[in-house]
């Protein structure tokens, strides 16, 4: 089965065992629990697209190992056509399902480790490309979430793994085995970490010798015995739980994040991917996290939604003729684009590798993302000037359903007399879901921290302009001499 | 009962990341102006005449490979689909 649908993913995530907890309690049946099913429906629609005529141009790809049809999510890129079409593919989920669809980092784990477990086995004769190739094959022929954990809790910042009070901080070896290794520590912020079926982690920074315990990568199926999950909170997380849906927002679909705790758990040799060759770690992080920079096209695609509910607010509330709400949403349409640019632009001036994966340009990516650490806040700062304060201001849906005051809400939110009240509540819940919602984990603070906070990227842009050259070119034209 | 033989065509979208017009509609609109003439089928269907390829806009990044040597049509815009409609009646 080399393409689940979206029926058949729900049900293969009922037969995982997970060890989850949300507000103190241990979660029995996470699937059709009210706050985690949207972020199910959200990794679904990976699922739903590949069958779709109008979209499995994007959502589906060629194996390189079987030649099978698989899902985008679980290949590896062999051309610089792929990449583009992998961002193409982030825009698209984003703009249909408004949220985080959590499959990207997976996908962005695996495209790192095709690469750099090649490189080590280059370098030490090891084993670990072939280890990865039967578990990619595995995941292809299987369609399989994978969860991409590269983000250690790091303890005190200032000092590296091996200095750490407590060592558990950073993932590390507790036992080597003959059969395998037994690893301890935690991954934080997991994104989709429940709707998954394989956990991969990575290092999360560069190390040094002394750190080499701790310079591991593998993967472990998700119910692994040993792995808790802890479920993030989120704003507004609890209005899934309410009977009426008018104030969740997004009547479909959401996020979720987990602390993923490890606990003394077990890895087969076949699973290991790094083991001690610290000196690879560094490059591992990299090539993660420029991939990882590039897929932020999604938000390009939440920013499609939120600029469609902005400009419906706008026509519901009447103001749409008005020259600064037409010139603003301009200026959102003009962000929301320059996004998209960025990672196009890094996927297209992609190369090939070594292993024969294609890469991005890491300077255009790293742009990418330092863009979406900003441009994001600013579509959504705009779309709350132009919804108005009614937005945080507007009574639940069960005063707008009651039968005492029903009738003053129904009247006195009357916007445009085209437009039902309701409507005009249930796209001002949109923008509120986006802007300061659930989905604003993903849509705003994601933005700035996932893949890297935004000081990580700009270390990565002055590391890699050529100044010397623009320096060079600056003092020929001004008529300073130019040692050559 | 005797019925004239419709004429048989692969259809092949984009994947549709920020069409700049309905792509669907496009299609429903071709498919209910031919439906007499014209049978739509999965552009994997070897026994067809050609080739639709619809896009969301002009970049047309569908990879046309597979189709080479067959006859293809490529739609993308709604103007577009007026000429592909006159083209297909032409060649009937």
């Amino acid at each position: 089965m080399s393409l689940m649908n979206a029926k058949q993913y729900e049900e293969s995530l009922r037969k995982l065992n997970f060890k989850i907890y949300m507000f103190g309690k241990l979660v029995e049946n996470p699937v059709d629990d009210p706050i985690i099913r949207p972020s199910m429906n959200a990794v679904a629609a990976t699922y739903e697209l590949a069958h779709s005529p109008e979209h499995e141009d994007l959502v589906t790809a060629t194996s390189h190992i079987t030649g099978k049809k698989i899902n985008r999510f679980t290949h590896i890129h062999h051309s610089t056509e792929d990449l583009v079409k992998k961002s193409k593919m982030g825009r698209l989920l984003g703009s249909l399902t408004g949220c985080c669809f959590q499959r990207c980092v997976g996908m962005d784990a695996m495209n790192a480790l095709s690469m750099t477990t090649y490189d080590i086995d280059q370098k030490y004769g090891t084993q670990y490309n072939k280890h990865f190739l039967k578990f990619l094959e595995y995941v292809q022929e299987n369609d399989l979430v994978c969860d991409g954990a590269m983000t250690d809790p790091k303890g005190d910042r200032g000092l590296a793994p091996h200095q750490q009070a407590d060592p558990d901080m950073f993932m590390h070896v507790v036992e080597e085995r003959e059969d395998g290794i037994v690893v301890r520590g935690a991954k934080c912020h997991q994104t989709g970490a429940v709707n998954s079926h394989e956990i991969i982690t990575m290092p999360t920074i560069s190390m040094r010798e002394e750190d080499k315990d701790y310079a591991i990568s593998f993967a472990v199926p998700a119910d692994t015995e040993g792995i808790t999950y802890i479920l993030g909170r989120q704003s507004c997380d609890t209005r899934k739980r309410e009977e009426g849906t008018m104030d969740r927002g997004n009547q479909i679909y959401g996020g979720h994040e987990a602390l993923v705790v490890f606990d003394d758990v077990f890895v087969p040799w076949d699973r290991v991917f790094m083991y001690k060759e610290w000196d690879f770690a560094g490059q591992l992080v990299e090539q993660f996290a420029s991939y990882h920079r590039q897929s932020y096209a999604c938000k390009a695609g939440v920013g499609d939604v939120l600029i469609g509910a902005t400009q419906c607010i706008a026509e519901y509330n009447g103001a749409q003729k008005a020259s600064h709400v037409k010139d603003k949403i301009i200026e959102m349409n003009h962000l929301n684009e320059t996004l998209f640019c960025g990672s196009l632009a890094c996927a297209a001036e992609g190369h090939k590798e070594p292993s024969g994966t294609y890469y991005v340009n890491t300077l255009l990516a790293n742009v990418c993302k330092q863009n979406v650490t900003r441009f994001p806040y600013e579509i959504a700062r705009l779309a709350q000037d132009i919804a108005g304060g009614l937005m945080v201001t507007l009574p639940s849906e069960e005063d707008f359903r009651s039968p005492e005051v029903g009738k003053w809400v129904e009247k006195y939110y009357k916007g445009n007399a085209d437009v039902s009240t309701e409507d005009r509540m249930r796209i001002l819940r949109l923008i509120e879901n986006i802007t300061l919602g659930t989905a604003a984990v993903g849509y705003l603070t994601e933005s700035m921290h996932g893949a890297g906070s935004p000081q990580a990227q700009r270390i990565m842009i002055s590391r890699q302009v050529n100044m010397n050259a623009k320096k060079r070119v600056a003092k020929k034209l001004s008529g300073i001499d130019v040692d050559e | 009962m005797w019925m004239s033989k419709k004429r048989r065509i692969g259809l092949k979208y984009c994947g549709g990341c920020s069409p700049r017009y309905d792509r669907v509609q496009a299609v429903a609109s071709i498919k209910r102006r031919l439906e007499d003439r014209v049978e739509f089928v999965s552009y994997e269907d070897r026994d067809v005449e050609g080739i639709l390829v619809v896009t969301g806009c002009s970049t047309a990044c569908v990879d046309l490979t597979p189709f080479e040597g067959r006859l293809v049509w490529v739609v993308t815009s709604e103007q577009d689909v007026e000429g592909f409609l006159k083209n297909i009646c032409k060649i009937s």
